[in-house]
């Protein structure tokens, strides 16, 4: 089915991109044969083919966009530079906070770990009460005398009058 | 980038013989400062060929072709060299100028402006005898009667052409670099060469006779 490419030239599309190729040079012997065939019988196509072949000459008559010279790579280079150290102090805000606040805790773990070890070693000793001093008092003398007590009954007093005598003999 | 560009200056040069891209390649992925410097004079000018043609903004081409080649510094050791370092760094291209474009809500600078009298002549003058201007200055004034002319076409149409025929990138390249298969950019390209010079006889004929069959061109 021929396409209009403008100004009444009709390409049919099965065979644009075999013309594009011919353009380019690109086209095999046979798909040469086979388009050069087409063409002899496709007015549409060979009109095509004539102004696309126009474009050509028109467009290669431009000149290409210059090389940018030698200076250029060392200004990428440059900027290679300048965007690692930015990346590099941009890495280092990020993490400023967390590592002076990790220095703090530290800090702040060491002071109290050296003063639990200080208090368990002497401090904190001295405070507790002394344990061998304090057990006689607190414990009981099995063999102390018991303590007299007032005798509650006659019994108690006879017993009491009679253990006294026997002791005197 | 450890090792100093002095240290990499004797591999390169070593024997007169020339590093391929791709042991650069491992090279810059190792660190080599030189080793990536020697890809950006290798590659720099396909660079900017490639994000001229697409911005067809002159004035921001240097800007993003050094970002582009920024990118693939930071983005080399990520690449595996199974396709080409050229494809691999001209998709960055593509990707950076889209994304500038979008960053600067600009669409790719067009103008379609009237030629005049001699820039019309001058441009028949190459389309009929087929002889292209020599001088380096006359090939740049063509150029920018050509970009004028180009504004008029669809965003990629101008861009493939302008890429293919300009800047000399071949139907293969385009079709890696803008993801689009083969046949496509071949089909695309035939159709555009239609519409530039739909648009060139638009300038030659402006009495009316072109625009109703370039209108019928557009309809498909």
């Amino acid at each position: 089915m021929p396409r209009d490419m403008g100004l009444g030239n009709a390409a049919c599309e099965q065979y644009e991109a075999l013309l594009e190729d011919y353009l380019n040079g690109e086209l095999s012997a046979a798909d040469a044969k086979v388009a050069a065939e087409h063409w002899q019988s496709c007015a549409g196509c060979r009109a095509a083919l004539q102004h696309a072949a126009a474009s050509l000459r028109l467009l290669r008559a431009a000149e290409s966009s210059a090389d940018p010279g030698p200076g250029f790579a060392r200004m990428v280079i440059a900027r290679i530079r300048a965007a690692e150290i930015d990346q590099a102090a941009r890495r280092s805000s990020f993490w400023q906070p967390l590592v002076s606040f990790g220095w703090r805790f530290a800090a702040t773990a060491t002071l109290a770990l050296g003063v639990l070890v200080s208090y368990n070693a002497g401090w904190g000793r001295r405070l507790q009460p002394n344990v061998a001093t304090a057990r006689p008092t607190d414990g009981i003398d099995i063999f102390a005398p018991e303590p007299a007590r007032a005798p509650v009954n006659r019994d108690e007093v006879l017993m009491m009058v009679a253990d006294n005598s026997h002791a005197k003999f | 980038m450890a090792a100093s560009a002095t240290a990499l200056t004797l591999p390169l040069q070593h024997g007169e013989k020339r590093v391929d891209d791709r042991e650069l390649v491992r090279l810059s992925q190792n660190g080599t400062e030189a080793a990536f410097e020697e890809l950006v004079r290798r590659h720099q000018q396909r660079v900017f060929a490639l994000v001229a043609g697409i911005l067809h903004r002159p004035d921001d081409v240097e800007d993003v072709a050094q970002q582009v080649f920024l990118k693939a510094y930071l983005g080399i050791r990520r690449f595996d060299q199974r396709a080409a370092f050229s494809t691999w760094l001209y998709k960055i291209a593509v990707n950076e100028c889209w994304d500038y474009l979008r960053k600067k809500k600009v669409r790719p600078l067009v103008y379609e402006a009237d030629l005049s009298e001699e820039q019309v002549s001058r441009l028949d003058g190459i389309v009929s005898t087929d002889r292209p201007p020599e001088s380096a200055s006359a090939r740049m004034e063509t150029r920018e009667i050509l970009e004028r002319m180009l504004g008029s076409l669809p965003e990629q149409d101008r861009q493939l052409l302008v890429l293919k025929e300009i800047e000399g990138f071949s139907v293969q390249e385009l079709a890696e670099i803008l993801n689009l298969n083969v046949n496509t950019v071949k089909v695309r390209l035939f159709r555009a060469r239609g519409r530039i010079m739909d648009a060139y006889r638009r300038r030659l004929d402006p009495s009316g006779k072109g625009h109703a069959s370039s209108a019928a061109s557009r309809k498909e």
